[in-house]
């Protein structure tokens, strides 16, 4: 079976979402930081044993204040995926609120947690802020790689379920 | 001793100060001459100043002498309309020669194509108007050429922006990304305006028309060439809604509906593509 999903990346400006969605789809990084103006969309074709999903992945542009992102940006939307940076802490103290605004307002599309930029961060970083980062499923860096793959076919499994 | 060196020792007891004067001025005198006369020596002190003078130059260049300029110019190019045209003329002629060949191009190809079928009913149906109207068939031809075309139509689901199924004379750009940004830019102008109940109609791209039909859950997007008038319009919209009946009885009688039979919808009803 070939089905299309729209997946949307949300998270504060900066936090590495394009970066993320280049390494999966063009498997390249870049340093310049380019800000996302309105929405970019890409699209990569996940093949899984029985199913061939056309993932169209809306890269929408940063925003500190989740309840203002543009709503017809996110109607729709078959996944989310949550971006925070793991060296920025205004980018991830809020993530309970964030997650709960999310779900409250999109009840049944599953949403994935990312920490980004993880090649930058130490152990002992990760471990004092616990009480934030254990509500992310993934740790990531879209500059090494780390787990980008992994967590874009997970959440396309979840798609499918 | 004499008068003389009386004066002598007179003279260098008074003027003691003012030698001593003469001799700083000597060689202040002689570190100047050193400083002009060796090159680097004035380039380094020099340049700073000239480099400063040049920045303020350049900067003011814009106030002081931009309206001289612009009003010369003006002078220039209507005084001299002829070189004018000249210099532009190899650019501008690059630019009109490789439009008119594109257009001459598109004009062949469908003129080969109307020839083809000269023995269609359609061409029968020209040739019986063009007796009775009066009119030649090469000009009924030609006016032909001219109408509207349909390239490609797109059926869209209206919230996520996903491709349900598409019709199309060729191949573009991926269809899907089309799709999804397509959407984007619908939903952002629609929230622009914050008008509910209002949509996006048309966008116009140089030679093209995109006609946007909005339904509850999707949307069709169809990309026209030629002219794209009121009555074109109509018709357009006609096609759409006939299509969309069709297309909402399937979807409620088969909800497990797949691309492919969308895509058989569309090329029954836009098949003929000329509206």
């Amino acid at each position: 079976m070939t089905a299309s999903k729209k997946i949307v990346l949300l998270g504060h400006f900066g936090v590495g979402k394009t970066s993320l969605v280049r390494r999966f789809v063009e498997d390249t990084f870049s340093d310049n930081y380019k800000v996302t103006i309105g929405v970019h969309i890409l699209k990569k074709e996940v093949k899984l044993p029985e199913n061939q999903i056309n993932l169209i992945i809306w890269d929408i542009e940063g925003s500190e204040d989740i309840t203002r992102t543009r709503s017809s940006y996110l109607l729709g939307s078959h996944g989310f995926i949550y971006v925070f940076d793991t060296t920025r802490k205004s980018t991830y103290e809020n993530l309970a609120a964030d997650l709960e605004h999310i779900r409250s307002n999109y009840n049944d599309v599953p949403v994935l947690v990312v920490g980004n930029k993880s090649d930058l961060v130490t152990r002992a970083h990760l471990r004092e802020n616990k009480q934030h980062f254990s509500l992310a499923q993934y740790f990531s860096s879209a500059k090494t790689g780390e787990n980008v793959e992994t967590l874009f076919e997970d959440l396309t499994k979840k798609l499918i379920e | 001793m004499n008068e003389n060196d009386k004066l002598n020792i007179l003279k260098d007891i008074l003027l003691t100060d003012d030698r001593e004067y003469a001799e700083s001025i000597v060689k202040r005198m002689e570190t100047l001459e050193n400083l002009v006369h060796t090159r680097s020596k004035l380039s380094d002190k020099v340049d700073p100043i000239i480099d400063h003078k040049l920045d303020e130059f350049i900067h003011e260049i814009p106030r002081t002498l931009g309206p001289t300029i612009t009003e010369t110019l003006k002078t220039e190019i209507k005084n001299s309309k002829d070189q004018v045209v000249e210099a532009l003329y190899p650019i501008m002629g690059k630019m009109i020669k490789k439009y008119v060949w594109q257009e001459i191009k598109l004009l062949s190809e469908r003129v080969s194509k109307q020839v083809e079928d000269s023995f269609s009913a359609k061409s029968w149906k020209r040739r019986v108007k063009s007796w009775f109207t009066g009119v030649k068939e090469h000009d009924l031809i030609l006016s032909e050429l001219g109408n509207a075309t349909i390239e490609q139509v797109f059926v869209i689901e209206k919230n996520s922006g996903i491709l349900l199924g598409n019709y199309s004379k060729t191949e573009t750009i991926d269809k899907e990304m089309f799709s999804g940004m397509l959407t984007a830019i619908k939903s952002f102008v629609e929230d622009a305006f914050q008008q509910k109940g209002q949509n996006l109609e048309l966008i116009e791209y140089e030679l093209y028309n995109i006609h946007i039909q909005s339904f509850v859950s999707y949307y069709i997007a169809v990309v026209i060439s030629g002219q794209y008038t009121t009555p074109i319009k109509n018709k357009l919209q006609d096609i759409i809604f006939n299509f969309s009946q069709n297309f909402l009885s399937l979807v409620i009688y088969n909800p497990d509906i797949t691309k492919n039979d969308i895509v058989n919808e569309l090329n029954y009803y836009f098949n003929n593509d000329r509206i």
